[in-house]
């Protein structure tokens, strides 16, 4: 019985590594957090922050930036919900910034200290029904989710979503885990509204995504898709440009086609508002103008390959090409928030996703 | 100090030494899981959480043959798992024990947790994908033209789950067949018994409780398993888990995620209580009626 104690004793040795792992994670951002006196607190989407324009933020208001990534609406709101605050500035979508407002989770946004908000599109305040005054939320971006695929593997193909009934192309496509999504994609398809709550119509489009669409699919598939269609697994995904083109060298993207197809989809349309509970209200609304401010506005824009979708001046300062245009956003309508309805939906993707 | 003191003070300590254990399992176990159990009788609130109404409805809900498929998937697919598992597990346990490197073989078992059970669920998509390692090499070989569809399916999940759940398995049974007396094995085979007859008869019943364990130590993970299901799953291969994370975070039904969530604890509650009772028994089988009622005490 010699062994027990080599054992115990690999085992310390084992705790001893992990521990000083974790100690030195933990002092390293309690050193860099002590710099600054002031800290703005953001809470956005992954793959959606330029680090650039937050430093040049950090640097001409002598500030820390900290910011926290959420991967869904949902769960932004859950932790919000939940009593997560603390939070200067949060990135939600139209239909959560409408739910948001109604439960009375946000601060008003004083124009007055946001001259920049000259720039913002006329044409999506328009479409930001919930919200047109700018009261309680500024745009940030608006785009919409599209089709990718791999030239090198499929040479023809429909651009529009006919696509997923290709029998040719089984077993290589996948579309987004998001009801609204793939529902609203049917729905657009069959010539209704991404909207709609009419039982006919959802019928509709659940017979055609569970005829015609899902026996062609791998998956459903919104957390590891850019992965796979980078490494040739899948040739065609219904997904976000950023995070297609994010996983690719920029070398290949010219084996990509990138479009939103032309019948139209739903679209989403991200602000910037101030949670109660803040603490900079101040440096908030300096955030919100400065990153309206064109030129700065621009960099964002090119880091991530967007079309000036909300912003009237920033194009003219763009030095990259967008993965699509904001004319390709023509046909394309916001999701908005369905209340109760939601249930009709919840049905029908159940009846999607768990039924084989 | 006659015997009342004693026991009085040892009564003392004990209360002493369970406390920290006692308050660790109200406050992370015991409140946690009321909160569930009052949710899962709420009314949803309209943007999650819940209202203070009473209802069944969570619980109609479930009922729902869509639900109860992916509850029967679940349940075959943990089953099936477990199954395999614990057969790759005996060999290996066995063969650890009779090792003269146990160390080594524990080393071996213990060093995958040092690396992140999503990278290594991500490395498993880069082994089975069709531009994978495997196919490549298959392809290389020219053993195959077109890829085999080997990820994305429920073949794809099972395999990895195997895998991620087998040092569960290898560790128990490791430690129960280092306990066992091998010499009972040599007096089996003086006896006439054949060798796969002296494992099947006198070693297997004598490990019975490391099996038990192994099995509720694999089963258990499996059944609530979330992440495997979604990034090496189908189109097909939703689970329990999955079900639970979509209720909360896409549904906005806290509910009903709360009523799927205490049927994960209730297979785990039974698993434990079967794996007490096969110990009880054990127990009783080995030492002195009285000795059994002592460990009816020590439950909690």
């Amino acid at each position: 019985m010699e062994r027990k104690p080599l054992l115990s004793v690999t085992l310390a040795i084992v705790l001893l590594v992990a521990a000083l792992v974790f100690s030195t994670g933990c002092s390293k951002s309690e050193s860099s957090a002590k710099n600054n006196h002031k800290t703005l607190y953001l809470y956005n989407w992954t793959y959606y922050t330029p680090e650039s324009v937050i430093e040049k933020f950090e640097q001409e208001y002598d500030v820390k930036v900290v910011i926290d990534y959420f991967a869904s609406n949902e769960d932004m709101f859950a932790k919000l919900k939940a009593g997560g605050s603390g939070y200067d500035i949060v990135f939600p979508s139209q239909d959560y910034t409408a739910i948001m407002m109604s439960e009375k989770m946000l601060l008003p946004i004083d124009k007055s200290k946001i001259p920049n908000l000259q720039y913002i599109s006329p044409l999506v305040l328009q479409k930001a029904t919930y919200d047109p005054d700018m009261a309680w939320s500024v745009p940030y971006y608006m785009g919409a989710a599209g089709i990718a695929v791999n030239k090198k593997k499929v040479a023809q193909y429909e651009r529009n979503w006919s696509i997923f009934a290709d029998k040719r192309l089984e077993g290589r496509m996948s579309m987004l885990d998001d009801m609204r999504e793939v529902l609203g994609d049917a729905l657009v398809h069959l010539g209704y509204s991404v909207n709609s709550t009419n039982a006919q119509e959802l019928a509709q489009a659940k017979k055609l995504i569970n005829e015609q669409w899902k026996p062609n699919l791998v998956k459903f598939d919104a957390e590891a898709f850019a992965k796979s269609f980078a490494s040739g697994e899948f040739w065609v995904v219904q997904g976000y440009a950023e995070s297609v083109f994010e996983e690719l060298d920029s070398s290949r993207w010219k084996d990509v086609d990138f479009f939103l197809p032309p019948e139209g989809g739903p679209m989403y349309l991200d602000s910037m508002v101030i949670p109660k509970g803040a603490k900079n209200i101040d440096l908030a609304h300096q955030f919100i103008d400065f990153i309206h401010r064109p030129e700065i506005y621009a960099e964002f824009l090119d880091r991530f390959h967007f079309p000036a979708s909300v912003h009237t001046e920033a194009a003219k300062y763009t030095t990259t090409k967008p993965f699509y245009n904001v004319e390709d956003l023509n046909n394309y309508e916001l999701k908005n928030d369905l209340g109760a309805d939601l249930e009709k939906y919840n049905d029908i993707w159940q009846s999607i996703r768990y039924v084989n | 100090m006659n015997n009342l003191q004693q026991e009085k003070r040892g009564r003392r300590l004990g209360i002493t030494y369970s406390a920290p254990m006692g308050i660790w399992l109200t406050l992370f176990f015991l409140i946690p899981l009321s909160i569930i159990i009052l949710y899962s009788f709420l009314k949803k609130g309209l943007y999650g959480g819940v209202e203070w109404e009473f209802t069944l409805t969570a619980y109609k809900q479930m009922l729902n043959p869509n639900f109860m498929r992916v509850f029967w998937r679940t349940l075959w697919v943990a089953t099936f798992a477990t199954v395999i598992t614990i057969l790759l597990a005996l060999p290996c346990g066995y063969a650890m024990a009779r090792s003269r490197h146990q160390v080594f073989w524990l080393g071996m078992v213990i060093i995958p947790f040092w690396t992140n059970s999503l990278i290594r669920i991500y490395a498993w998509i880069a082994i089975l994908s069709s531009e994978g390692f495997v196919n490549e090499t298959l392809r290389t070989l020219g053993i195959i033209k077109e890829s085999l569809p080997l990820i994305y399916n429920q073949g794809a999940v099972i395999t990895v789950l195997i895998y991620m759940y087998i040092p569960f398995a290898i560790l128990p049974l490791f430690t129960t067949i280092d306990k066992f007396d091998f010499q009972l094995l040599e007096a089996a085979r003086d006896l006439g018994a054949s060798k796969p007859e002296s494992i099947v008869k006198v070693l297997m019943p004598n490990i019975r409780g490391g099996i038990v364990t192994a099995v509720i130590f694999t089963f258990i993970p499996i059944f609530g398993a979330y992440t495997v299901p979604l990034l090496v799953g189908g189109k097909d291969s939703y689970m329990i888990g999955n079900i639970i994370v979509d209720q909360v975070t896409k549904t906005r039904n806290w509910p009903l995620a709360s009523a799927f969530s205490l049927i994960i604890t209730l297979v785990s509650t039974l698993g434990v209580i079967w794996m007490m009772a096969t110990a009880a028994n054990e127990s009783a089988r080995r030492k002195t009626p009285v000795k059994v009622v002592d460990s009816s005490g020590g439950s909690e």
